[in-house]
């Protein structure tokens, strides 16, 4: 649109401003909007971008002082885009020339969002349909998007405490919801709490938009190693699907008690796991697999009074190194304890007694 | 709805260092507290120079800013001149700064070659960045030596628990200066790992000593900080002792999330050396939660290693009788406590008496494991300290040398 002058340009967004269409206007203050590319607003200089925004933000300062009135939370919401983008940029900009400590960028971004929200969350006076709360989850997505990249989870907290006393967290667009429990499943990943990680990122997958394949590829990428913990395969067509055969031999190998072709598995897919941060989360299925071919042992023998030197022989098969006895009844021991197997080491006859009914329970079960 | 929670404190984490920065070149304006407390200082008798420094003070550092803002010292000795002189007439001199023979005069005189500049408070009012007191990043990696060479790892001062609070101190002023400075590169890093070798080797030699002489969580505090701020250094060039303290890094912290992934995400050099692998062996043993496996791969370790996981040491073994609880649960089977003992690492007697305090039963030479017996004891009952390799104090001595020597 670079064919309009700027003077038509700033006439139309001073007409949406005075008709209150929000939407609108922010499609038009957007940084992508084809009036960036006009020449006279181009400087050489980066400050021409900080006073883009710089513009926006007073008008945000300004919407403080629309009470009872949220029309222009679109315009917010490309503002903060707006803001974060760049401030990623900046910080590669930096990165490049050595400059700058990671994160200071984004920071300063976060401080800003972080009024923004202020604004949004204190907003008690106006009735549900004129409140700013409508703004809350856009900008705690974003926010968490940059504490994410900062590494600084335990800065999600008070937003997600926020939102989970508010009485709008169901009505929000499915979108900003998808992409907010997105976020607070991987959170609780981190914080070893699967089976809500499972519920959130469960939620997330199944609605999140089919034709957004690449957004439904990132979820899979958490929502697998957390099904896979709680005992669920993927199926290879799903695997296939996504594009995310990496995870096949993993799933081969915890299935089958694999424990060679899982240190195999990960060792192979090493940088995509550790660049995805699913590396620790994908050796805490090395327990999954001692239980899965343990059982296939106890299988095997067809009795309840196990000699320890066949759980020996097993790991040495899969060509696990410096183990021994001590080391078995540790392992053992340690299933028995996280419940994933029902019996008792007997050390001086050396052997595992293990329960005559349901001696391996089923994985979902426990836990 | 309330906020307390969103208040701009909670924001990012600003480290130690930023903080300090922050604080020293700020000119907020000094407001009319600030500048009555400024002159009371200067009222109580600190000299006249001080009441001239706070009226000066914002416009030299403006002024400061102006030309160059980072301020460079030109302090080439150990301590400030002024501050020697200021230390020896009030007599707040330390024993190890004093010329021999003088302690016990009434005014001890200062040995210039031994006196260190002490670590003091930032404050308002208070001028951190003239030049004539700080000291360039080459005195204060030479400062750094003689404090961790000649006083820490050297035999004839006593109790070592003075020496630590002394070069704790001193060394913590050293690491200001370098803030104040804002020093990097390879001096910084060669004090750095100096400062983290010290701290290391004092959480294990003065491990279960009473708070008044030795506080774990402050050493702890202060060893966090150095730690972060080397392996941040470590991101820019090449250093000569990286392995070695990205390993030290991940045992201090282990089982830290953030530990490993950081020491995953290193080059392939880095993560492949041995002390870094051995590292690592560890750290997978322990998120495998196999104490056997953990207490035996410790055994590998070198004496600065076990410094840097000792702490971990004792929590791993309560875990094994934990888990041999649960999984030797029966009331008919019995455990050879020989062989417990072997594998906790411990002579028999300690192996005996860990049980007792954890609720495991032993009965002469057997142990019954039973999974309601254990109970989680209330920690200080039995001191880390118990489980240390025993050395005596003519051992400690010795081997604080050849420890802190490690790197050049």
């Amino acid at each position: 649109m670079a064919h309009i002058t700027l003077n038509q340009y700033l006439q139309q967004v001073l007409e949406a401003i005075d008709s209150r269409d929000g939407a609108f206007c922010a499609e038009m203050l957007s940084f992508k909007h084809p009036h960036v590319a006009n020449p006279r607003l181009q400087l050489s200089s980066p400050e021409e971008k900080s006073m883009h925004l710089h513009c926006i933000f007073t008008m945000c300062s300004s919407f403080q002082a629309h009470k009872e009135e949220n029309w222009a939370l679109p315009i917010m919401f490309a503002a903060t885009l707006d803001l974060r983008i760049f401030a990623n940029n900046a910080e590669q900009q930096l990165q490049s020339k050595g400059k700058g400590k990671v994160g200071d960028m984004l920071e300063k971004a976060a401080e800003q969002l972080m009024s923004c929200f202020r604004v949004c969350a204190s907003d008690n006076r106006a009735g549900i349909d004129d409140s700013k709360k409508w703004g809350m989850l856009f900008l705690i997505n974003q926010l968490f998007k940059i504490y994410f990249k900062i590494n600084k989870l335990h800065l999600c907290k008070p937003l997600i405490r926020a939102i989970d006393s508010s009485n709008l967290k169901d009505d929000y667009s499915t979108a900003q919801r998808v992409t907010y429990k997105y976020y607070v499943g991987r959170k609780a990943m981190f914080d070893s709490d699967f089976k809500q990680a499972e519920e959130y990122l469960a939620f997330s997958f199944t609605h999140c938009h089919r034709s957004c394949q690449r957004n439904k590829r990132l979820i899979l990428i958490y929502l697998l190693p957390v099904k896979m913990l709680l005992g669920h395969m993927p199926t290879h067509q799903l695997l296939k699907k996504y594009d995310l055969m990496q995870f096949a031999d993993v799933t081969k190998a915890v299935s089958e008690g694999n424990l060679l072709l899982l240190n195999e598995a990960l060792v192979k897919h090493e940088t995509f796991f550790i660049r995805c941060g699913i590396f620790l989360i994908l050796e805490k299925l090395k327990i999954i697999t001692y239980r899965n071919l343990f059982k296939k042992v106890y299988h095997l023998l067809k009795t309840h009074q196990l000699p320890l030197d066949a759980f020996l022989v097993a790991l040495k098969m899969m060509k696990v190194e410096d183990v021994d006895i001590d080391e078995v009844q540790c392992i053992l021991a340690n299933l028995i304890y996280m419940g994933h197997i029902k019996g008792y080491i007997s050390h001086q006859h050396q052997k595992l007694v293990v329960s005559k009914q349901n001696p391996f329970p089923p994985l979902s079960s426990v836990s | 709805m309330t906020y307390n929670c969103l208040t701009t404190g909670d924001q990012s984490e600003l480290s130690l260092r930023q903080v300090t920065s922050e604080e020293l070149l700020s000119t907020r304006p000094m407001n009319k507290t600030a500048m009555s407390s400024a002159w009371h200082q200067s009222r109580r008798g600190r000299g006249h120079r001080h009441k001239e420094q706070g009226r000066v003070t914002r416009e030299r550092v403006e002024e400061q800013r102006a030309e160059d803002s980072v301020p460079h010292g030109t302090c080439m000795t150990m301590c400030p001149a002024y501050e020697l002189r200021q230390r020896e007439a009030q007599n707040r001199l330390h024993r190890f700064e004093m010329v021999a023979d003088t302690e016990r005069d009434r005014l001890p005189r200062a040995d210039v070659s031994r006196a260190v500049k002490e670590y003091s408070r930032p404050a308002a009012g208070k001028d951190s960045t003239r030049a004539s007191d700080l000291r360039p990043p080459s005195v204060l990696l030479k400062t750094a030596c003689h404090l961790v060479d000649d006083i820490a790892a050297s035999s004839t001062f006593q109790p070592w628990a003075e020496v630590y609070s002394f070069v704790f101190d001193r060394l913590r002023s050293v690491r200001q200066d370098m803030i104040i400075q804002r020093v990097s590169g390879p001096d910084c890093v060669a004090v750095l790992e100096k400062s983290v070798r010290f701290l290391l080797y004092a959480s294990y030699r003065l491990c279960g000593q009473q708070l008044q002489y030795f506080d774990p969580r402050i050493n702890d505090t202060h060893l966090q900080e150095c730690l972060s701020w080397l392996l941040e250094s470590y991101r820019d060039g090449k250093h000569q002792h990286q392995e070695e303290f990205q390993a030290l890094s991940l045992l201090y912290n282990l089982g830290s999330t953030e530990a490993i992934q950081h020491v995953l995400e290193l080059p392939e050099r880095i993560r492949s050396s041995p002390a870094v692998r051995l590292a690592l062996a560890v750290s997978r043993a322990h998120m495998e939660r196999n104490p056997v496996r953990l207490l035996r791969l410790a055994q590998r370790l070198d004496f600065i290693q076990v410094c840097a996981v000792h702490r971990h040491l004792l929590p791993c073994r309560t875990d094994l009788l934990l888990l041999y609880s649960h999984g030797h649960s029966s009331r008919n089977c019995r455990y050879p406590l020989q062989r417990l003992a072997r594998l906790l690492f411990l002579k028999d007697t300690l192996a005996a008496e860990l049980c007792q305090v954890y609720g495991v039963n032993v009965t002469g030479e057997w142990v019954n494991f039973s999974k309601s017996s254990f109970t989680d004891a209330v920690s200080g009952e039995l001191q880390c300290r118990s489980m240390h390799e025993p050395l005596d104090d003519e051992q400690w001595n010795c081997s604080a040398g050849s420890v802190i020597h490690g790197c050049a």
